[in-house]
């Protein structure tokens, strides 16, 4: 017997070491979402993250005199639209104050700098400089000055990486800000797409699209991008509405994290609500 | 042989930072060349196919871990690219295929191979059109890094071979 073992293992070694290799990658691929594989994760990437930082600043002050010069423009450009926010500020401050209402437009913005990136046409991440020690969580929502980047999956003490909307596993549920209609957005390898949109809905080319209040992911209205089109238009009765994105992610390397989570209470309430035990 | 296991592992991780800082910047419309897979092919067409089969797990582990991706997805297309390149591990060809024309063919079928593996397992939305998939997830990278090799094949230390 262990001869027969011994021959076939002459014969096939490379064939058997495959097979175990090709397994236990299947294996791996179900434990993802394992806290074990996460804090192996959090800790291979925190320690390759403090590297690939040193890099990152070695090659980015070349490119800080062309991003400060289009800063300065966009703070030119902030200064005028926040003159004139704030005198509707004041405005709605008196509306609310007569109607009851709470303001809720104030939320901590963490810097962080981009000191990898991940580009495939499936699963685009990057990762920030800044972890759990700034007050990063995953799920909190990475943008820059063009709109929504991506959101945070995990997090070192120094670092967190980020899905990007180019990332399948990330689906995020936006709105037309035109015309309100709500749509669940992903990304299907090639496209940004808002899936299985009715045909009636009122979508439009070239219509804003933004984050959705309803999103337990990103519960505030976040620019994503525009409508440059619709597909599968002739069969079915769904509709499938491309996005082109605001942000460019080969050429994002400054962002901000919104240093907000998706409310549990509001899942727990949700859960709730499709609990039919209780 | 036994060396190359610890000389593959030490290049791949200087490799890594390269791919995820520098590679980036020259990116055409979101495609970029795969440097980890030009090391692995290479020191596959070295070694053979178990080493090829073991080094693309190992790459794949820490590509998976290191970048965020789902865990065992490039573990996956590695292993088996490492595999495929080490087909090409024979003792009189090996000098052909490493330092001529060959090695851009096999970069260039390999990491289409590793491409078309890597999305079927990462989930890729497989309603839309496969030969438009083909092309833009498996061919377009694929001569990406094809073009890349170039360099390798070039500028590789050619009397280390025995």
């Amino acid at each position: 017997m262990i001869r027969f073992i011994l021959v076939v293992w002459r014969n096939f070694k490379e064939y058997i070491i495959l097979v175990l290799l090709l397994i236990t990658s299947l294996i791996t691929l179900s434990l993802n979402q394992k806290p074990e594989i996460k804090k192996v994760r959090a800790i291979a990437f925190g320690t390759f993250a403090s590297v690939t930082s040193v890099v990152s600043n070695l090659i980015n002050p070349a490119k800080l005199q062309s991003e400060n010069d289009r800063l300065l423009k966009v703070n030119a450009e902030l200064m005028l639209q926040v003159n004139r926010l704030r005198n509707y500020g004041i405005q709605n401050a008196e509306l609310k104050g007569l109607v009851g209402l709470k303001d809720t437009s104030d939320y901590p913005l963490i810097p962080a700098t981009i000191v990898s990136k991940s580009l495939n046409k499936a699963q685009s991440t990057v990762t920030i400089n800044a972890g759990s020690s700034a007050g990063v969580k995953p799920g909190m929502p990475v943008i820059n000055d063009q709109g929504l980047v991506g959101i945070i999956y995990s997090t070192s003490e120094d670092f967190a990486i980020a899905r990007t909307l180019k990332n399948i596993d990330l689906k995020i549920t936006v709105k037309d800000e035109r015309s309100r209609v709500d749509g669940v957005m992903k990304w299907n390898g090639e496209d940004l797409v808002i899936i299985d949109v009715p045909k009636t809905y009122d979508i439009e080319t070239g219509d804003r699209i933004i984050t959705s209040e309803i999103s337990s992911i990103v519960p505030v209205p976040l620019p994503v991008g525009f409508v440059t089109g619709l597909s599968k238009v002739e069969t079915g009765i769904f509709n499938e509405v491309k996005i082109k994105p605001f942000v460019d992610f080969v050429k994002v390397e400054n962002v901000f994290v919104l240093g907000i989570v998706q409310s549990k209470q509001k899942n727990d309430l949700e859960l709730n609500f499709f609990n039919t035990e209780k | 042989m036994r060396s190359d296991y610890f000389i593959s592992l030490l290049i791949f991780f200087p490799v890594l930072v390269i791919q995820t800082t520098i590679v980036p910047l020259i990116s055409l419309s979101g495609v970029v060349p795969d440097l980890i897979l030009i090391v692995l092919v290479y020191y596959s067409i070295r070694n053979g196919q178990i080493y090829g089969a073991v080094a693309g797990f190992v790459f794949g582990l820490f590509f998976d871990l290191i970048t965020g991706s789902l865990l065992g997805s490039a573990m996956l297309s590695k292993t088996f690219v490492g595999f495929i390149a080490g087909y090409f591990s024979n003792e009189n060809k090996r000098e052909i295929y490493l330092h001529s024309y060959p090695f851009i063919l096999i970069v260039l079928l390999c990491s289409i191979i590793d491409s078309i593996v890597y999305a079927f397992f990462s989930d890729t939305d497989f309603n839309r059109n496969v030969l438009l998939l083909f092309f833009e997830q498996g061919m377009l990278p694929g001569l990406f890094t094809a073009v890349v090799s170039l360099l390798v094949m070039i500028f590789a230390p050619k009397r280390r071979f025995g």
